[in-house]
């Protein structure tokens, strides 16, 4: 039996490709196991999440290859579960104390039970670092774990700040807040003993992101700036103070401009929105491209060749599998009405029937929604991550052949944190 | 004695070791290029990963470190998968381990809707009593506000509660007359409160802690002070058996139980929603045919006609379209009926006017 020269010599490994990772699983089986999936989730109410998570992370690491070796999620169900149910126990005290504060201390009660929802959103923020901390230690290539170092706490702080931004500035800031939420995340990522950077600019992003920005609020910021030009709000305003029956008349004698400014600012609503929808593809592969191109570990650099055109692709896809549900739900639905009909035709029970329609409802409604996220997962979600991986172009791979060994296993509260707060990633 | 190529990774450092792998009969043997003995591991502590379809990636089990090795060689990997009984290339006992899962989650949803239809009224049922009244209004008046807030919908000019204005205080005077009468005789442990919002549907709805919300679309289509008034004895009904703060719990408890317990997959929680329908309106159903029950009786006690409850609800009914809603909250109106005229068969009573016809005509106009 012959085999090849040991340890570092050259000749063995290919000469290294220019995009050096590639996605070899096959879309049927991964089909398949969505779909099982789903079905589990419907009958299980639920319960079955984490095992399915647990399978698409598998499937997706294990065909995930890298300069010839794919890599591994050692991550297991029971783990998750576990997770999930101590983050219960943790939750649950902090909602019962919410509770009892608003019903004992009247209005007090109400303004702390006001401060639940940011608190809620910061311990969301956490959760989902922990949870990366979780998904990374998990995930093992060349038989080197990666591991993620830095505080929950202060990223949630600077997170929450860095929202709170955006909604200021109505999105102008995302930007700047992926780049140094990136920078953080990544500064604390590591491949054994390698550390990763991130050298995205958010400025980069900025300049790139504007013309869409200008093209989704700007129709906005066009109706303020004809509400202001053309509209006297301090004779509506006085108008609208006193009431009245015959208001919309008064007001449009007091300013003429008034209704002219309503239609606009619908048409802008309009406008925006579908700009929003159209755009949103674009965007996610813009942002994804930026991402791509920005992450380092040690010499090694990435850049993405990510084509917009791909996304679009898998958005179009999942409008038309979509359609495709909705068709089969409809013929479905017919054929089940059809039957019950000839059903309570046999029996005349009207209440067997009210109750048969609600069920039926209620049935169609849950595969509808249960199949639309299937076909998420396996049109966009799959392509983001495929074409995402391999549009990758990676200079100074060979560090990857020299890494030690660090870090250990985190416990998956995070992960149980994420899932109980709504905020899970993948 | 199979061998073949494979590649070994130590676990100390990512470096790519070309082995020799000799498939020996105690052990799995891994010799490096230059001969030396790099692993031996028995197969009964071979682990099998998961990796690309064409790779048996094996570790050994509870090694400190991540060593790997990885045979591409299909008959190499065959021989290994004859030897070791924990290599499972075929998948079989993957999908065997899996089926017990899904076994017991399936279980485990089926006691949780057992729990839910039957375990979590009974407990209700017992706690409710326990909580105290005092709590109970605190309860009403943390819930009330943002139920008034949710009701009004109307334009901000006009007063949501009627019976403040001028023109409206006769009506007022009349409503407070016969909501007099009936407390009287309903001898309750707490005040209502009782308010005429100006809202068109025909409904009324009794909040924990005594509050009564009676739509205007409701006085008008009254057609006698009775049917008003029994409506407001049903209502009146779900405060006497403390309806709100039972629905309060059951709900906190199926929110507990299917929310937060079995918590959201992606899609949002469907199965979840679908089940708490169906388990409250099974509550629902019950709870009403209770108050129907109770303000027959309440009817009698002060001289009204508890027939008036169903005639109303007919008329009601027959005028909504078919909905999903007025079926889960109530159950069939026929039914219903049926059951409010046997339980006033049964009764002795004396009829007396509730209201003369000036107040009457003055409590319609109580929204002006």
């Amino acid at each position: 039996m012959t085999f090849l020269e040991a340890t570092a010599a050259p000749a063995s490994v290919p000469a290294v490709p220019a995009r050096p990772v590639h996605f070899t699983g096959n879309p049927h089986a991964y089909w398949r196991l969505l779909i099982r999936g789903a079905v589990l989730l419907a009958i299980t109410l639920g319960i079955y999440r984490f095992w399915l998570a647990t399978d698409i992370r598998r499937f997706l690491w294990a065909h995930t290859d890298v300069n010839g070796e794919s890599l591994e999620y050692t991550g297991t169900a029971v783990e998750l579960l576990l997770g999930f149910l101590i983050a219960i126990a943790l939750l649950v005290p902090i909602y019962a104390v919410f509770f009892l504060l608003t019903l004992s201390m009247g209005p007090i009660g109400q303004f702390i039970s006001a401060l639940s929802l940011p608190a809620l959103a910061f311990l969301g923020q956490y959760a989902i670092y922990r949870a990366r901390r979780y998904r990374l230690t998990r995930t093992v290539f060349r038989g080197v774990r990666f591991h993620q170092t830095g505080s929950a706490f202060r990223y949630a702080v600077c997170a929450i700040f860095w929202w709170m931004m955006i909604a200021l500035t109505v999105g102008l800031a995302y930007p700047f807040a992926q780049a140094s939420l990136e920078r953080f995340k990544l500064r604390n990522t590591y491949y054994g003993n390698l550390a990763g950077r991130f050298e995205g600019s958010g400025f980069r992003l900025f300049l790139r992101g504007l013309p869409m920005w200008l093209l989704v609020v700007g129709p906005f910021l066009f109706t303020i700036a004809v509400a202001i030009a053309t509209v006297d709000w301090t004779a509506v305003a006085e108008l609208a103070s006193r009431g009245g029956n015959d208001l919309p008349a008064r007001i449009e004698g007091a300013s003429p401009g008034f209704y002219v400014v309503i239609v606009v600012a619908i048409t802008a609503s309009v406008v925006s929105v579908a700009m929003a929808a159209i755009l949103f593809p674009a965007f996610q592969a813009m942002t994804l491209r930026w991402w791509a191109s920005g992450v380092r570990f040690g010499n090694l650099a990435t850049h993405s060749r990510l084509r917009t055109g791909q996304i679009y692709g898998a958005y179009l896809r999942f409008l038309l599998y979509g359609l495709l549900l909705l068709i089969a739900a409809a013929v479905l639905a017919g054929i089940g009405y059809a039957v019950l009909l000839i059903l309570i035709g046999a029996t005349a029970r009207p209440e067997i029937a009210e109750i048969a329609t609600i069920i039926g409802g209620l049935i169609s409604y849950v595969f509808v929604m249960l199949g639309f996220s299937t076909i998420y997962q396996g049109t966009v979600k799959l392509a983001l991550w495929r074409h995402g991986i391999e549009s990758l172009e990676i200079e100074g791979l060979d560090v990857l052949d020299h890494v030690e060994a660090g870090g250990a296993a985190s416990s998956a509260v995070g992960e149980g944190l994420a899932d109980a707060l709504n905020v899970g990633g993948f | 004695m199979a061998s073949g190529a494979g590649i070994f990774y130590d676990g100390t450092s990512s470096e790519r070791h070309q082995v020799t792998v000799d498939a020996a009969p105690d052990a799995l043997r891994i010799q490096g290029a230059d001969g030396t003995l790099l692993a031996q591991w028995p197969y009964n502590e071979l682990q099998h990963l998961s990796a690309a379809d064409d790779v048996l990636r094996l570790s050994r089990i509870n090694s400190p470190t991540l060593a790997r090795l990885e045979v591409r060689d299909p008959a190499l990997a065959l021989a290994i998968d004859d030897l070791a009984g924990t290599v499972d290339r075929t998948g079989r006992t993957a999908r065997r381990a899996r089926h017990k899962v899904i076994g017991w989650a399936f279980a485990a949803t089926v006691s949780l809707v057992l729990v839910a239809l039957f375990g979590l009224p009974a407990l209700v049922e017992r706690l409710t009593p326990l909580i105290p009244l005092s709590l109970e209004q605190r309860l009403g008046a943390a819930v009330e506000p943002q139920v008034r807030a949710m009701l009004n919908t109307g334009s901000s000019g006009t007063a949501f509660e009627c019976g403040t204005a001028e023109a409206e205080k006769a009506g007022r005077a009349a409503l407070d007359k016969l909501l007099s009468l009936m407390e009287g005789a309903a001898s309750l442990p707490i005040p209502l409160k009782t308010v005429v919002v100006r809202r068109r549907d025909s409904n009324a709805i009794a909040l924990p802690g005594g509050y009564v919300y009676v739509f205007n679309g409701l006085v008008t289509k009254a057609e006698t002070p009775d049917e008003l008034a029994s409506v407001i004895a049903h209502e009146i009904g779900h405060v006497a058996h403390r309806d709100g703060t039972r629905s309060l719990l059951q709900a906190a408890g199926l929110s507990f139980l299917f929310g937060m317990l079995l918590g959201d997959f992606t899609g949002g929680g469907l199965a979840v929603i679908a089940v708490k329908t169906i388990v409250e309106s099974s509550y629902s159903r019950d709870v009403e045919a209770s108050a129907d029950l109770y303000a027959v009786r309440l009817m009698a006690r002060i001289g009204g006609d508890p027939r008036a409850l169903g005639a109303i609800l007919e008329r009601i009914q027959g005028a909504i379209e078919p909905g999903v809603k007025i079926f889960l909250d109530h159950p069939e109106t026929k039914a219903r009926v049926a059951a409010i005229n046997a339980a006033t068969d049964v009764l002795q009573f004396e009829r007396k006017p509730l209201l003369d016809a000036a107040e009457w005509r003055a409590l319609r106009r109580v929204c002006g």
